[in-house]
């Protein structure tokens, strides 16, 4: 290349072109034709080039919304992370402990001792900031409870009085000019005055927190100078005005419920308190009393012996209060070595000395043979680390909850997910523990020793509640009879618990495609045949446009209609829409076998607009038919009462399955006929006389039709003797807003699609095979249904598959016609709830970065996955189909 | 059919020389004129077509050869605004009578098209279609057709063990050979064949050209060619066709040899077309 004479180059105007080309022939040195395919090269180039950066930034796009949807749901799975672990020792031992505290950010902490002491630290770093005491008189305490968010405790001493006594951080916010001065700092951003703690937080701004522990004057709640053994307490009502429940247990084993009311006088500031006290009926047999928990509505009481035996006592009626059930948690011989409820008092969770650890919830249950119809049922065991768990700390804010056990480890599970979100070897003897307090966020827990030692862990866990089990297996949730998919997101109360399981999303996403396709695959498909075979080209020109037009309908009018004019007429009609899937079939193909009658020269001159109004005419009149004869027919197969029958409260089950087995007993009696009545169909040889043949075709339909209907309802007898019945499976209660609707509105919104994408399908089968099958003497219809369709299936196959995702991914419509209940069950009368539905309706109220609202995202992925493998299966069938396609 | 246009008065200015042929007319053609919308194409054609023989029609490129094989069969009947004039009698039966089956019609003519166009089915399935859509169900008498269908057509030699398969992988010219076992699986009367051979090479087309040959006296054959040896090489009547006329029809040999219209000996011995 190198000694190729430059003068061939030098005539080549652009100075760029290589030396190669130049020498490449005869056509090099002319530079005319040389210019022209030089533009046309560069054009080829750059639309290269751009075609290639477009599709590029497609999959780009793409790939980066999976991304980002996976990087959002990823911590939806991820475990526990310790973030900080603090040791230090108090400055006076603890002793013998009746409270430990820590505020909801995690800076102040108290500990307080049987012999009124209290601390007040820098949860921290430890530095002690107030140490004081209460005055708890000259009674020793004896026993001593609190409400979950231990802000009120009661103390109940040896002489049979009880001291309620209240505790609270207090929070304020300051902005920097209100921020004291000569503070101490305490390290991690924290300085003190002292008293309180100030933190920076951002905004520029500093928030103080301090506590204060107030004690209420004794009140005696004992009818005799007596110890309070044990004691549950629960309060309610504002400050002026509480209402606080007792249950006691004293040395004799009795069992009172003490219910105080304090008022307190606005003017005076005087407080008054009233003093009820209900004798609970007597325990059975004298007990080594473990524990007593009371609900936070105070409507159960629990009684725990030692040795693993649970009372119940349902005070439901207070004038009555019953024990209702002796349960035994334990199995004989291990001892009870904790025993709490967790957030919301439904769950009880119980742990034995020999290591089990499991929850138990009350549930009511008819085949229950207590006195009250409930009873303690396990519902779930942890994997302790073999040695038993001694002490428990319920969150606050989940169903999450702390244990040290006995090699003192300090473990943080979630009751649900059965998630463990922390585990801290403390190295520390179990016997030195003598409280344990998990942080109001579930960020940290913090263990206090006898000599005063103190252990303080935090901890980071997004998402405690979610594990892949809870997301899409099956959840036993306190309150429910059994386990179960169940999705519930919100509730009205505090204490509920958020139940995300996205099976019931899918399966509604499925099932609402299913039936919209039921409805939309048979009218969309054979318009296709219809409109690409039989239809006078004039006609298909104003047809396919019209059926175009459809799919520009916005979603979310199909919806509102659907959900405020169909769903109405729907309901009041039902009878006479189940009529017509019945009758309006009929009246086509009777139609049909009428027009066959009709004179070859007159069928010919009407084959066009005439022929096409009349077959809507067929269609309104069947409408009208099945609309008049509805009632009748509602009387005739379901008692005058197609709801009622529903229920199942009156009728059986033959007639339903009788329109069932319809369209089988179709399909089965032609293809009977073909089997073995072929001849009755073969053409007498050189007949050609139209009007006989006609006639015989339609004696031969009406004889088919007759025998479908005696074969169906023979069936459908036999089958409802043999005890099958379609209630309570594919149909069932009604529902206004139902799936039946949702498949209208539905196959609506994806009738459009399929017929366009399947009307090309068929429009593209080669005209010559038509003129081959015709050639062979074969009927219109015969060439559509075994050239033609065959030919396009797999174009027609793939219209069904795009519908499908378009019906899986549709939102508007399930949102506004589908009821959106949650549940699991093919019944068509009944609504359902779809991925996307759930997304539209959730995302706005979820908080962001918050469980549900990454529970939403990757409600969003599964939707992704799903339209997308749907659409992939579409796309790998079509492109067989376009290689095939090119064979013919 | 609806429209019955004027006919010209003027007897056709055909040349008709004697024909071979012993069994008598099968199908007549009589004053036959037809029209696409305005134009026509078909000009007041007047032949018969003799029983068990070959009668081939040629011709230069648009003179309607296809039209007039195509509305032997009726398959014209689905294009718009086609008019017709005259009468074409299949054993004596008027095929445009109003009342005429045109399904029925069409069982009694066996069609084979220029392009080889199996269906995208298997081979059997492709010879069993004509007698399926008639409501043969019986396996027995389907794998009867199949073999004799395919004996009568040359193929069942190459193509026995792997009627299975699909008829999409044959060549061009077995699956012609098979599109012919097709058309005569039902055992039709007549078999229209429109240039059966030109996507052909010449020993496809010399097989088929065989098989012609050995389908005569069994079926009634009209053949459109655009190859005159094959014409005369074929066919027992030959009828040439210009503008929409039949300008002269006799016995092959005859209208080959000794033709009387100029237009025929400059189209035979290849000078035009
Ligand atoms: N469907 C149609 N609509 C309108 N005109 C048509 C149609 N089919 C054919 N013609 C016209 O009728 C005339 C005869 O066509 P035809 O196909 O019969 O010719 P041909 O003799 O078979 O020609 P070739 O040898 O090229 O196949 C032509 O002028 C053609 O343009
Ligand atoms: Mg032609």
């Amino acid at each position: 290349m190198k000694d190729t004479p430059s003068p061939a180059t030098s005539q080549l105007p652009p100075a760029d072109a290589p030396p190669a080309a130049a020498a490449g022939g005869p056509a090099a040195r002319r530079p005319r034709e040389k210019r022209a395919r030089r533009t046309v090269l560069l054009a080829d180039r750059i639309a290269d080039r751009v075609i290639t950066v477009g599709g590029i930034l497609v999959i780009v796009a793409v790939l980066g919304i999976l991304v980002f949807l996976v990087t959002e749901t990823l911590p939806l799975f991820r475990s526990g992370q310790m973030t900080g672990e603090r040791r230090y020792t108090l400055p006076e031992p603890a002793g013998q402990t009746l409270g430990l505290g820590l505020d909801e950010y995690k800076t102040l902490a108290y500990a307080l001792s049987a012999d009124g002491r209290l601390q007040v630290f820098h949860a921290r770093s430890g530095r002690l900031l107030t140490s004081g005491r209460l005055d708890l008189g000259s009674a020793p305490v004896t026993a001593q409870a609190h409400t979950i968010d231990r802000t009120q405790w009661a103390f109940g001493f040896a002489d049979g009085t009880v001291r309620f006594a209240d505790a609270r951080f207090e929070t304020t916010i300051l902005s920097p000019q209100d921020l004291p001065t000569g503070l101490t700092p305490l390290g991690d951003g924290d300085a003190t005055d002292g008293h309180a703690v100030f933190s920076a937080i951002p905004g520029d701004q500093y928030r103080q927190v301090t506590f204060r522990m107030e004690l209420e004057a004794p009140v005696a709640v004992g009818d005799a100078q007596r110890a309070i053994a044990a004691m549950a307490y629960t309060a309610s009502g504002q400050a002026e005005r509480s209402v606080r429940t007792l249950a006691t247990v004293d040395g004799d084993d009795r069992v009172a419920l003490i219910q105080t009311a304090s008022r307190t006088n606005l003017m005076t500031g005087e407080r008054r308190t009233t003093v009820n006290r209900i004798q609970l009926p007597p325990l059975p047999a004298p007990i080594e009393v473990f524990g007593v928990r009371l609900t936070a509505k105070a409507d159960t009481l629990l009684v725990a012996d030692r040795s693993g035996a649970v009372f119940r006592y349902n005070l439901t009626d207070l004038q009555h209060p019953v024990l209702a059930e002796s349960a035994r948690v334990m199995p004989p011989r291990a001892r009870l070595t904790a025993f709490d409820f967790l957030l919301g008092s439904r769950s009880l969770l119980v742990a034995g000395s020999n290591g089990a650890l499991a929850l138990y919830f009350l549930l009511e249950r008819n085949d229950f043979r207590t006195v009250d119809g409930q009873s303690l049922v396990q519902a779930r065991t942890f994997t302790a680390g073999g040695t038993a768990v001694h002490f428990f700390a319920p969150s606050l804010r989940d169903k999450s909850f702390a244990t040290i056990d006995g090699t003192g480890r300090l473990e943080v599970r979630h009751g649900t997910s059965r998630k463990q979100l922390a585990d801290f070897p403390t190295g520390l003897p179990l016997e030195g523990f003598r409280e344990l307090v998990l942080a109001p966020r579930v960020d940290g827990v913090m263990a206090l020793q006898a000599d005063g030692r103190v252990v303080f862990y935090e901890f980071d866990v997004p998402h405690p509640e979610t594990t892949f089990a809870t997301l899409f297996q099956k959840v036993w949730y306190e309150g429910y009879a059994e386990p179960g998919y169940t999705w519930q997101s919100s509730a009205a109360t505090d204490d509920y618990e958020a139940k995300l399981s996205l099976v019931p999303l899918i399966f509604g996403s499925f099932k609402a495609a299913f039936y919209s396709m039921l409805f939309a695959v048979p009218i969309a498909i054979l318009g296709a045949v219809y409109t690409s075979e039989f239809v006078h080209r004039r006609l298909r020109g104003v047809i396919k446009p019209t059926m175009e037009m459809m799919a520009s309908l916005p979603s979310v009018v199909l919806g509102f209609v659907a959900a405020l004019v169909l769903a109405p007429v729907v309901e009041t009609w039902i009878a006479a829409v189940l009529l017509a899937f019945v009758g309006l079939p009929l009246a086509l193909m009777l139609g049909a076998y009428l027009w066959q009658l009709l004179p070859l020269h007159l069928a010919n001159r009407l084959k066009g607009i005439p022929k096409f109004a009349l077959m809507l005419l067929s269609v309104l009149l069947a409408a009208w038919a099945t609309r008049a004869l509805g009632p009748f027919f509602e009387e005739l197969f379901f008692h005058g009462d197609f709801r009622a029958w529903l229920n199942g409260d009156v009728g059986g089950a033959a007639p339903f399955l009788f329109l069932l087995l319809l369209p089988l007993c179709a399909l089965a009696v032609s293809i009977l006929q073909q089997r073995f009545l072929a001849g009755l169909r073969q053409r007498p040889a050189g007949g050609l006389e139209a009007l006989p043949r006609a006639l015989g075709e339609l004696g031969l339909w009406l004889l088919r039709a007759a025998l479908t209907f005696l074969l169906a309802a023979g069936l459908a007898h036999l089958l409802a003797a043999l005890g099958a019945d379609a209630r309570g499976g594919l149909v069932g209660t009604y529902v206004q807003r139902n799936t039946l609707v949702v498949g209208f509105a539905m196959g609506f919104a994806v009738i459009p699609i399929i017929y366009t994408i399947a009307e090309d399908a068929l429009n593209a089968v080669p005209e010559h095979l038509r003129a081959a099958s015709l050639g062979c003497g074969a009927t219109l219809w015969q060439t559509a249904l075994y050239v033609v369709l065959p030919t396009a299936a797999s174009g027609v196959f793939s219209a069904v598959m795009i519908g499908m995702g378009r019906a899986v991914g549709e939102t508007m419509i399930v949102v506004m016609a589908a009821g959106n209940t949650p549940i699991l069950d093919w019944n068509i009368f009944n609504g359902l709830r779809a991925l996307s539905a759930t997304i539209a309706v959730e995302l706005p109220e979820a908080v962001k970065d918050g469980t549900l609202y990454r529970v939403l995202f990757l409600a969003g992925l599964v939707l992704f996955a799903m339209t997308f493998v749907i659409n992939t299966v579409a796309e790998i069938v079509r492109q067989r189909f376009r290689r095939r396609a090119t064979q013919l | 059919m609806p429209d019955t246009p004027q006919v010209s008065p003027d007897p056709p200015d055909t040349v008709y020389h004697p024909m071979t042929g012993a069994e008598g007319s099968i199908i007549e053609i009589e004053r036959f004129n037809l029209w696409y919308g305005d134009k026509q194409a078909l000009f007041d054609n007047s032949i018969d077509i003799q029983m068990g023989l070959v009668t081939a029609l040629i011709g230069p490129s648009g003179c309607g050869k296809s039209t007039l094989l195509r509305s032997l069969n009726r398959m014209n009947d689905l294009i718009d605004g086609l008019r017709l004039g005259g009468a074409i009698r299949l054993d004596g039966a008027d095929i445009y009578h109003r009342d005429i089956d045109v399904i029925g019609l069409r069982k009694r003519m066996g069609m084979v098209f220029q392009k080889p166009n199996p269906f995208p089915m298997s081979i059997a399935d492709n010879v069993t279609y004509p007698i399926k859509v008639d409501g043969v169900r019986d396996r027995r008498v389907l794998q009867e057709t199949v073999e004799r269908a395919l004996k009568a057509a040359a193929l069942w030699e190459e193509v026995k063990d792997r009627l299975r398969d699909s008829a999409l992988g044959l060549s061009g010219g077995q699956q012609q050979r098979l599109c012919i076992a097709r058309a005569i699986a039902a055992d039709p009367d007549v078999l229209l064949m429109d240039e059966p051979c030109s996507a052909l090479d010449p020993l496809a087309t010399a097989k088929i050209e065989d098989l012609i040959d050995e389908l005569r006296g069994r079926y009634t054959i009209v053949i459109v060619t655009h190859n005159m040896q094959q014409a005369a090489r074929v066919s027992d009547n030959t009828a040439f066709m210009y503008l929409g006329r039949i300008v002269e029809y006799g016995k092959t040999k005859t209208v080959f040899t000794t033709p009387r219209s100029r237009r025929t000996e400059d189209y035979v011995t290849g000078r035009f077309g």
